[in-house]
C-alpha cells in the first residue's frame, strides 16, 4: 500500500535495499556515466520497430532503473532529485511498470552497449533490475515457471532423468540404424571421457535430431565422450531472470558433474545464452574457477574437420545459406569467426548478413523473451529489422548457433512471411559427413547382428 | 584592469578550481568504494586478444568513429561532438592564458584559432539545444541538468569567443562575464553530467577488459581465417 510519499510498500523497500547489495563498481559506472547524448537510440531493434515512441529508447529504459540508483545511492540525486531526474518507487504498481520495461522492452542484447561512446552497459544493469524484481516475486509468469523448473528439476524444461535417458537411448538406436553399427553408443555417465557433452533441454524435448547429429559426428570422429545423466543442461535461466544464485547453482551443477565424471573437457552444444552462462558468467555466479577446458561444439566440430577426424562434403548441403549471430555468442563471447569458418566448410553458397558479428540484430527471442508470452506481440513487432536483414540476403536458409535463436527466427520468418528455413551448424555438419564407406564397412562387418536388429 | 576583474581572473578562479578538485576527489573516492566485480571466466573467443588489448581499444574507440555503428552512421553528429569538445578545450585554455600568459594572445593566429574553436562550438551548442528540445527522444531522456549544462556551456562559448582577443579597451564586461561564468562552471561541473569525463576512463576500461577477455574487442569486421 502506498500511503503517501514516505510510505513504501514492502516489496518496493526490498527492491531498494537489495539494489545496494547488487551494485558493483562496473554497474555504478554505467549508472553514473550516461550523458543522455542519444547516440544509442537507434541501435535498439525495439526503437526501429516503434518510431516516435521514446519509451523504447535505451537511455529512457535505463533511466527507469537509474532514477532509483540516483535517488538512493548517489548523493547528487539525494540532494537535487528533480534536477537530475532521480526518483523512487513506492507501490507495487510502480514495480509492475518497471517489470514491463526491464522484461518487456529489452532483450538484454547489448547492441546499445557496444554503441555507447561512454561505455554504458544497460543490458547488465537491466539484468540486475530483473533480479531485484524477481527477488520480490514480480516477473512474467513464464519466467517464474522456467526458473522454478530449473531450480527444482535441474533443467529449464522440467525433463525428468528417466525421460532424458530414454531420449538418449532412443537416439542411440537411431544412430545404430543410420550407421549400420549395433555397437554404436551415446555413452551416459562414462568415467574419464575426453569430452563431457552438455545440451539444451529443447534438444531433448523438441529437437532430438540435433543430439543424434552430434552423436554421428562424435561417432565418425571416434571421440571418447559421454553425456552426464545429471547436470546435462548447459542453459541457464539465471542469465535471464537476473538471479545470480540460480545462475551459480545451475552452472555449478554442470561443473560438478564434469568433475565427478573426471571428464577432461566440457563441450556445450549450440546455444548462445547457455554458452555465455556456462563458459563466461557461470564461474562468476558460482564463485568458482573451473580447472577443465570448456568449449562450444562449434569449435569441436571445426577442429575435427581441420584435424582430419571427420570428412565433409559441402555438395551435400545444396542451396544458399546465411548466418545469424546469436547476441550472446557474438557480442558477449566473441564467437564470430569459428561458426563462419565451419559453415564455409559445409555449404557451397554462404552469404553474409548485414550488419553482422557483434553488430548483428537480436533474433528478438533473447533475454528469455520466448518464455514471456504476454509480450509476444511486442516481440514480433520488434523483429521488423531482423526480417529485413534476412530478406536482404536472398538466402534460402538461415543458420544459427543457438536454439533460442532458432525459435526466435522461426517466429519472425513466419510473422513477416520471409519464406526461409532455419537450421543449426550441427545439422549441416552431420548432413555433410562423408559416411558411406563407413556404413558399407559396418554393413559387411555386422551383417548377422543387423539382421537380428531387424 | 579593475580590481574586480583581477579578482575574477585570479582569486575567484583559484577558489573555484580548488573547490572542483575537492569535489572530484570525494566523487572518485565514493566511486572507488564500490566493489569491483571479479571476472573469473576463462578467455573465450579468438585467441588474439586479451583484457589489456581490449581496454586499450575500448579507450580509443571514440577517436575511431568507424568502430561504432552509432558514430559511423552519423558523421554529422560525430563532427559536432569533435567541435564541441575542441571548444571546451579552447575555452579552458583561454581561462588560463588570459590571467597567466596574456602575452600569448598577441599572436593573431592563436586568437583566431581560439575564436574558430569556440565559435564552432557555439554553433554546435545552439544546434544541440534545438535538438534536445525538438527531438522527442532527446526530450524524453533529458533532465533539467542536461538542459542547463548545455545552455551553460553554449553561453560560455559565446563569451569565450568574444573574450579571446583579451581586449578591454571597449570595457571589461565581456571578459568579466567570461570569468564569472568560468568560476560558476568550475563549481557546477562536479555536480552535473558535465563531469562524465571523470567516469569515462573507468567505464571504458572495465568494458574493454571484459570484452577483450572474451574476444569481442577489438571488434571484427572481416573473417579472421582463410576459407578452404
Ligand atoms: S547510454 Fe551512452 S549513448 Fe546512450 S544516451 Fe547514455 S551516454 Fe549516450
Ligand atoms: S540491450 Fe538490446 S534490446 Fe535492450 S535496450 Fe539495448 S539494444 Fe535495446
Amino acid at each position: 500500500m502506498n500511503n503517501g510519499k514516505d510510505a513504501r510498500s514492502y516489496k518496493a523497500q526490498k527492491v531498494i535495499d537489495r539494489m545496494g547489495q547488487k551494485l558493483s563498481r562496473q554497474i555504478v559506472g554505467s549508472l553514473t556515466a550516461c550523458v543522455h547524448c542519444g547516440m544509442c537510440t537507434d541501435s535498439c531493434h525495439y526503437v526501429l520497430a516503434n518510431p516516435g515512441d521514446p519509451t523504447y529508447a535505451p537511455a529512457y529504459k535505463a533511466d527507469m532503473i537509474r532514477k532509483l540508483f540516483k535517488h538512493h545511492y548517489d548523493w547528487t540525486g539525494k540532494y537535487f532529485p528533480n534536477w537530475v531526474k532521480a526518483g523512487s518507487v513506492y507501490t507495487d504498481q510502480e514495480l509492475e511498470e518497471l517489470k514491463d520495461t526491464v522484461f518487456g522492452k529489452c532483450t538484454n542484447c547489448r547492441r546499445c552497449t557496444i554503441n555507447c561512446p561512454m561505455g554504458v552497459d544497460l543490458a547488465t544493469f537491466n539484468r540486475m533490475a530483473r533480479g531485484l524484481l524477481c527477488h520480490v516475486g514480480i516477473m512474467p509468469e513464464g519466467v517464474e515457471y522456467v526458473a522454478k523448473e530449473q531450480w527444482e528439476i535441474g533443467n529449464q524444461m522440467g525433463v525428468l532423468k528417466e525421460d532424458f535417458i530414454g531420449t538418449i537411448e532412443w537416439q542411440e538406436e537411431e544412430l545404430q540404424e543410420e550407421m549400420q553399427d549395433p555397437t554404436a553408443k551415446i555413452p551416459i555417465d562414462k568415467m574419464n571421457a575426453d569430452i563431457v557433452y552438455t545440451v539444451n533441454p529443447r534438444e531433448v524435448k523438441h529437437d532430438p535430431r540435433s543430439i543424434l547429429d552430434a552423436a554421428k559426428i562424435f561417432y565418425m570422429a571416434g571421440e571418447n565422450y559421454t553425456m552426464p545423466s545429471e547436470g546435462w543442461d548447459m542453459t541457464n535461466f539465471g542469465l535471464f531472470n537476473g538471479d545470480d544464485d540460480l545462475g551459480g547453482a545451475v552452472a555449478g551443477r554442470v561443473y560438478d558433474n564434469v568433475r565427478e565424471l573426471k571428464g577432461k573437457k566440457l563441450v556445450m552444444s549450440e546455444c548462445g545464452h547457455g554458452y555465455r552462462s556456462t563458459r563466461c558468467e557461470g564461474p562468476n555466479w558460482a564463485k568458482q574457477d573451473i580447472e577443465f577446458e570448456a568449449e562450444s561444439s562449434v569449435i569441436t566440430m571445426l577442429r575435427y574437420i581441420k584435424e582430419g577426424k571427420i570428412k565433409v562434403d559441402k555438395t551435400k548441403n545444396p542451396g544458399s545459406f546465411t548466418f545469424h549471430d546469436s547476441c550472446n555468442n557474438a557480442r558477449s563471447c566473441g564467437l564470430t569467426e569459428e561458426p563462419r569458418e565451419l559453415l564455409s566448410l559445409v555449404v557451397e553458397d554462404f552469404r553474409e548478413m548485414y550488419p553482422n558479428r557483434a553488430e548483428n540484430y537480436c533474433c528478438t527471442g533473447g533475454g528469455g523473451a520466448m518464455s514471456m508470452s504476454e509480450y509476444k506481440a511486442r516481440r514480433l513487432k520488434s523483429g521488423k529489422v531482423k526480417a529485413e536483414q534476412l530478406t536482404a540476403t536472398g538466402a534460402e536458409t538461415v543458420v544459427t548457433s543457438c536454439h533460442n535463436c532458432v525459435d526466435g527466427l522461426t517466429d519472425i520468418i513466419g510473422h513477416y512471411n520471409v519464406g526461409m528455413n532455419v537450421t543449426q551448424l550441427v545439422n549441416l555438419v552431420a548432413n555433410a559427413l562423408v559416411v558411406d564407406d563407413r556404413i558399407n564397412e559396418n554393413t559387411t562387418k555386422y551383417a548377422a547382428e543387423l539382421a537380428t536388429l531387424g | 584592469m579593475s580590481n574586480l576583474l583581477h579578482f575574477s581572473e585570479h582569486t575567484l578562479q583559484e577558489i573555484a578550481l580548488v573547490f572542483m578538485a575537492t569535489v572530484y576527489f570525494l566523487r572518485i573516492k565514493w566511486f572507488l568504494k564500490w566493489t569491483l566485480a571479479k571476472e573469473r571466466q576463462p578467455a573465450t573467443g579468438m585467441g588474439d586478444t586479451n583484457p589489456k588489448k581490449g581496454a586499450r581499444y575500448s579507450l580509443v574507440m571514440i577517436m575511431k568513429p568507424w568502430t561504432m555503428e552509432s558514430t559511423r552512421s552519423k558523421p554529422f553528429m560525430y563532427a559536432q561532438f569533435v567541435l564541441f569538445h575542441l571548444g571546451v578545450v579552447a575555452a579552458i585554455a583561454l581561462s588560463f592564458i588570459i590571467p597567466y600568459g596574456p602575452g600569448l594572445l598577441k599572436s593573431a593566429a592563436l586568437v583566431s584559432a581560439i575564436q574558430f574553436m569556440t565559435g564552432a562550438a557555439l554553433l554546435v551548442g545552439i544546434m544541440r539545444i534545438i535538438r534536445r528540445v525538438t527531438n522527442p527522444y532527446m526530450r524524453a531522456i533529458s533532465s533539467p541538468d542536461d538542459h542547463f549544462s548545455l545552455i551553460l556551456l553554449t553561453s560560455w562559448f559565446a563569451f569565450a569567443l568574444m573574450a579571446a582577443s583579451n581586449d578591454i579597451s571597449g570595457g571589461e564586461g565581456i571578459i568579466q562575464t567570461f570569468f564569472l561564468l568560468t568560476a560558476f562552471f568550475l563549481m557546477y561541473v562536479p555536480f552535473s553530467k558535465i563531469s562524465h569525463y571523470l567516469y569515462y576512463p573507468f567505464t571504458r576500461t572495465y568494458m574493454g577488459r571484459s570484452f577483450g577477455r572474451r574476444g569481442v574487442f577489438p571488434l571484427r569486421k572481416k573473417p579472421a581465417y582463410e576459407t578452404v
